[in-house]
């Protein structure tokens, strides 16, 4: 059986302060299969993008253990294990688009590099931007900007995609747009997805699990498995009672919490 | 309010006509008042001199140019390589940019006679004196402009594992690039000045030799025609950097 895409045991992270550390999150315990779609849901400073930046190695936690895909952090990255989408899409405003999505075979190691294939209009057909390769991302919208950023993410055909808010500067038009465009993505590249959010309903709609984080310090204070209420392939409806049951439910978890 | 933005035409002819309703004004009027020509010539006595003595102009329009030109790479250069140097080392930064700090509080002018002493009278003093004058805002610029990528373009380029190297001209430089080219702006114009301030102090040749040569001499119209070209030269190396700016920079 493949190692567990996330393995962490009393983890805890946070920043050096004066004197003594910060700790952003406490004690985390987590373990997420391979090929999952998990939400992780919380307010401002519970710690969810800290996370994501524990699993990418750019942030060494203080204590505890953390697995990714079975290997180190540190291993995972420096194999270009992982793709990051961050809040503001991150993209180089002198780079048209289609250089944009190919900035991951562009550096690194050379020998990694090499190893990925150009596939870059392969991906900008997948998001629907063939037809603006070419433009500079000032001429883009705020959705077409995020679409690009996933593009990029995807390029190296990460084993593991972490989302850091990806769409929480849209409208909500847009995002439950590029909410269905991330699923048939997902469903057709079979990578495990970590998307942090603050938004119920999307950490909702989106995941097969949402795990529900509060602050100060952060951990999880609810766990839903939302397959039953999905099926196999993650489908659901947003008016359907059962998901704005669950809805409600992640609600009164993260009410309890603050 | 919203004011209705002018056509293209009247944008480009109506500074042509505010300029040349001055000039108009200056070469009609002045003399009318009173203001003797030694004082301020007419412009077609300034003109006048382009085409009587246009040899002697240009003759002193090359030294000053290749003084100003040279003065404004080597500065530049340096400030850019010192910029580098500082981001990539808090120690060095640490430890020298105070000292910079220090040093450009020294008056340029005050500066200059001790740069002719120890250079003499060549071009080099000029050159270095100009070089001098582009270097510190250049350095201020380029220090703020190679560290002015966001977070999160740093951990991309982390993310993907990139080297120091890919980061810096792949990251670093192309964000720093507009902010060189503000300073570079600047430095085309204060080069000249530092090259004439330079001709100043101890020179025989060069427009800033001639301004004060003219000037001893009462030669007005001279004087002013230095002037004029002086002018002139520093629009020229505005105009070359804002194409190069162009160029290079061709987002936003």
């Amino acid at each position: 059986m493949a190692a567990p895409a996330i393995e962490t045991s009393g983890l805890d992270v946070g920043y050096p302060g004066r004197g003594s550390p910060v700790t952003v999150i406490s004690g985390l315990d987590l373990t997420v299969e391979a090929g999952t779609f998990l939400s992780i849901l919380g307010p401002s400073g519970c710690g969810k993008s800290t996370f994501l930046r524990v699993v990418a190695d750019l942030l060494v936690p203080l204590a505890g253990t953390i697995r990714v895909m079975g290997e180190t952090p540190s291993a995972v990255r420096s194999g270009r294990g992982v793709g990051f989408v961050f809040q503001d899409a991150t993209l180089l405003p002198w780079r048209t688009a289609r250089e944009n999505v190919r900035l991951p075979i562009q550096v690194g190691r050379r020998s990694l590099s090499r190893m990925i294939d150009d596939r870059a209009d392969e991906l900008l057909e997948l998001v629907g931007l063939s037809a603006l390769s070419e433009r500079l991302p000032h001429q883009l919208s705020g959705g077409q900007r995020q679409r690009l950023a996933i593009a990029r993410a995807l390029l190296g055909e990460p084993r593991l995609l972490l989302m850091d808010e990806p769409f929480g500067a849209l409208d909500e038009i847009t995002r439950d747009r590029l909410n269905d465009e991330l699923l048939n993505l997902w469903r057709r590249t079979g990578t495990t997805v970590l998307f942090v959010t603050h938004s119920i309903a999307e950490a909702v709609y989106l995941g097969q699990r949402v795990i529900v984080l509060a602050a100060h310090p952060g951990r999880i204070v609810a766990d839903h498995d939302l397959r039953p209420l999905k099926g196999p392939d993650n489908r659901c409806s947003r008016e359907d009672p059962a998901i704005v049951a669950a809805m409600a439910r992640m609600r009164s978890a993260l009410g309890a919490a603050s | 309010m919203t004011r209705v933005p002018l056509s293209p035409f009247a944008q480009t002819v109506l500074p042509i006509l505010g300029a040349g309703s001055l000039i108009l004004a200056w070469q009609v009027l002045l003399p009318l008042a009173g203001v003797p020509a030694y004082i301020v010539p007419t412009p077609t006595a300034i003109a006048g001199v382009f085409a009587r003595n246009g040899s002697l102009l240009l003759s002193n329009l090359w030294p000053t140019a290749i003084e100003a030109l040279s003065g404004f790479v080597l500065g530049n250069l340096a400030a850019v390589l010192l910029a580098v140097a500082f981001v990539h080392s808090r120690t060095l930064q640490a430890a020298y940019f105070p000292v910079v700090l220090f040093f450009n509080t020294i008056p340029v002018l005050a500066l200059a006679p001790v740069i002719i002493l120890i250079f003499g009278l060549g071009m080099l003093p000029k050159i270095v004196i100009a070089a001098v004058i582009c270097f510190f805002p250049t350095l201020i610029n380029m220090i703020r402009g190679l560290e002015s990528a966001s977070a999160s373009e740093h951990e991309l380029f982390r993310v993907l594992s990139a080297t120091r190297w890919e980061v810096f001209w792949r990251l670093r430089l192309p964000r720093a690039l507009p902010m060189l080219f503000a300073s570079l702006r600047i430095a085309s114009a204060t080069a000249v000045i530092g090259a004439i301030v330079g001709e100043w102090i101890g020179s025989d040749k060069g427009l800033g030799a001639l301004i004060i040569q003219a000037t001893f001499n009462y030669q007005s119209d001279r004087l002013y025609a230095a002037i004029v070209l002086s002018s002139l030269l520093s629009i020229g190396f505005f105009m070359t950097v804002v194409a190069v700016e162009r160029w290079s920079v061709r987002y936003r």
